[in-house]
């Protein structure tokens, strides 16, 4: 059958660190250049770290390098203490995936697609709705979506199903959340409403919780701790440390993009620029003057 | 009416009822299976699959294997059979396999390239290999099927296979709905989603083969689109889509051979025709429901 084989209780986790990288280069097949480069990162268990980069910055990869979906990298990666494929397998991993990915047509309500990931590992013959009613309806009472439940899956508006997203993957009650670019088309409240909802979730869950975004300020709503990527970890620091010029570095390929190579970045400080407030990379880093 | 004398005369009776219970095989898979096909998007790829059973055609033709079952010899067209089934699932899997994605998520080649190879490759061995067989093959009812070329064994077969994949799609429902509604989180949720996908082209070629020889090659794989169809565009509920799809194939079965009995015309495009009609009228419904 296509699952995995169910696990019938996670074991608890044996280690205080929920995600363990240990220098782990990953290249995928016929690339010029490595996707991530020597990544070393302790992600202690509840934490809530922010992953900020580029596009093509090797967020997703780390993403699915997590959960064990790419073979062939070197160095260690534990997760709670065991492998990322077993982690996988014992459903301590929850996953919230880019929403566009999702095919909005499929025929069926915000329950069932909720049920997805708690019904798998049940006998065929068991009735998947019946049986994961009370995960279902406390994962959805948590996102708030409790009185959307027998709504069609596709008629949702996209902070919605953001939030069935997320409510799918805690029904199976995992203890490490993923989320990958969470907020790409979501406005600045319904971002700010979505911070809101991870701290909920982090504290009456203790979820350890990785958000991977090119959006700054998905990452200040939504974490402790920052590590920038761009092919390498630039910097794994508290949201409050991130500085200018780092922010500047991490997105130096996307502004060169745009401005052309010869631009000048105006860091006018080294000190900490506090996330929660509106920052734009573009005013601190300018074109050249003709 | 000759519906009622073709079914009820001891003399026609014995030709056409295999093909109308074959029929009903053919239209309980195929229904199940079109609900995922047109979700996935893989109603092209049910294309090639049977057009590749052109090949095990031509293959059998060469080893001389071209004679259809009768009442005395009714496992005449068992070897036959087996080898344009070896067709589909091979050309099913080699399409999984030569489109299936990388690392990144991307195919490695595009699944209408593979099918658009496959296709036109196994379509050319099968017309090589009739040609040099020199053997005269009713071409048009391989290509759009006939009633009397379905024979008790067909029936009992197109049944056997119907059972097994309504079984597999049960037991495998979890992972292939999850799979077909979000890949990616399906994966990482622990859905083991390339078999997934090869268990449906699987099928895919079982359902095709139960139906070549009622719909002929070139229309079976409409039966794979057209109930599924027509069920999305009336429904927002799996259950109550799964019940449309099931109820327009079985309906499209019936008015098709009572068309094909009436006129005389052969039984794929009488089936086919009586579907797309019935998805132009979901198409409208339909529409006007999402205006609404």
């Amino acid at each position: 059958m296509p699952t995995d084989p169910p696990s019938p209780a996670p074991p608890a986790p044996p280690s205080p660190l929920a995600v363990e990288f240990r220098g782990v280069s990953f290249s995928y097949a016929r690339a010029d250049s490595p996707a991530l480069h020597d990544i070393s990162l302790d992600i202690p268990a509840g934490q809530r770290l922010g992953v900020l980069g580029p596009n093509g910055g090797g967020k997703s990869t780390l993403l699915k390098l997590t959960l064990g979906l790419l073979r062939g990298h070197s160095g260690s990666i534990r997760i709670f203490g065991a492998t990322p494929e077993d982690a996988r397998r014992h459903r301590w991993i929850g996953y919230v995936p880019q929403r566009n990915e999702a095919v909005l047509e499929f025929p069926i309500s915000v329950r069932q697609a909720v049920a997805m990931s708690a019904a798998l590992p049940l006998s065929p013959l068991k009735s998947g709705l019946h049986h994961t009613r009370a995960a279902v309806d406390e994962a959805l009472a948590l996102v708030g979506m409790s009185d959307l439940a027998e709504r069609h899956i596709g008629s949702l508006s996209g902070g919605q199903l953001q939030r069935a997203m997320i409510a799918r993957a805690i029904a199976c009650r995992p203890r490490l959340l993923l989320l990958d670019e969470p907020t790409v088309g979501i406005d600045p409240a319904g971002q700010q409403k979505f911070g809101e909802l991870l701290r909920r979730l982090h504290d009456s869950l203790g979820l350890t919780i990785i958000v991977v975004s090119h959006d700054i300020r998905t990452i200040a709503a939504s974490s402790d701790r920052v590590a920038c990527l761009s092919r390498t970890l630039h910097s794994h620091v508290a949201p409050e440390g991130l500085t200018p010029a780092v922010l500047a570095e991490v997105f130096r390929h996307d502004v060169a993009a745009i401005f052309g190579s010869d631009i000048h970045i105006h860091a006018h400080s080294a000190d900490a620029c506090p996330l929660d407030t509106p920052v734009s990379l573009t005013s601190s880093i300018r074109p050249p003057q003709k | 009416m000759n519906t009622i004398r073709y079914l009820s005369d001891p003399a026609f009776a014995g030709l056409y009822w295999p093909g109308i219970i074959a029929g009903l095989a053919m239209a309980l898979m195929c229904a199940l299976l079109s609900v995922l096909v047109v979700l996935k998007r893989l109603a092209f790829i049910g294309q090639g699959i049977s057009h590749a059973g052109f090949g095990g055609i031509g293959v059998a033709a060469i080893l001389g294997l071209t004679a259809s079952a009768t009442a005395a010899a009714p496992l005449h067209g068992i070897p036959q059979f087996l080898i344009i089934l070896a067709f589909c699932i091979a050309a099913s899997l080699l399409i999984g396999f030569i489109s299936r994605p990388t690392g990144r998520g991307q195919p490695s080649t595009h699944a209408d390239t593979a099918i658009g190879i496959v296709l036109v490759a196994t379509m050319a061995l099968g017309a090589i290999l009739v040609a040099a067989s020199r053997r005269g093959l009713a071409w048009e009812s391989f290509l759009f099927g006939s009633l009397l070329q379905v024979g008790p064994w067909d029936a009992a077969i197109a049944w056997l296979l119907a059972t097994f994949t309504i079984a597999t799609v049960l037991l495998a429902r979890r992972g292939l709905l999850f799979w077909a509604f979000d890949e990616p989180a399906a994966e990482a949720f622990g859905v083991r989603v390339g078999l997934c996908r090869f268990t449906l082209l699987f099928l895919l070629a079982l359902a095709t083969v139960a139906a070549m020889k009622l719909a002929g090659v070139v229309l079976a794989t409409a039966l794979l689109v057209l109930p599924g169809a027509i069920a999305l565009r009336l429904s927002h509920r799996l259950s109550t889509v799964l019940a449309l799809s099931l109820a327009s194939a079985v309906l499209g079965l019936i008015a098709g051979i009572v068309l094909c009995f009436e006129t005389d015309w052969v039984p794929g495009p009488c089936i086919v025709g009586v579907l797309s009609l019935m998805f132009a009228a979901a198409f409208t419904l339909g529409g006007r429901k999402a205006q609404r």
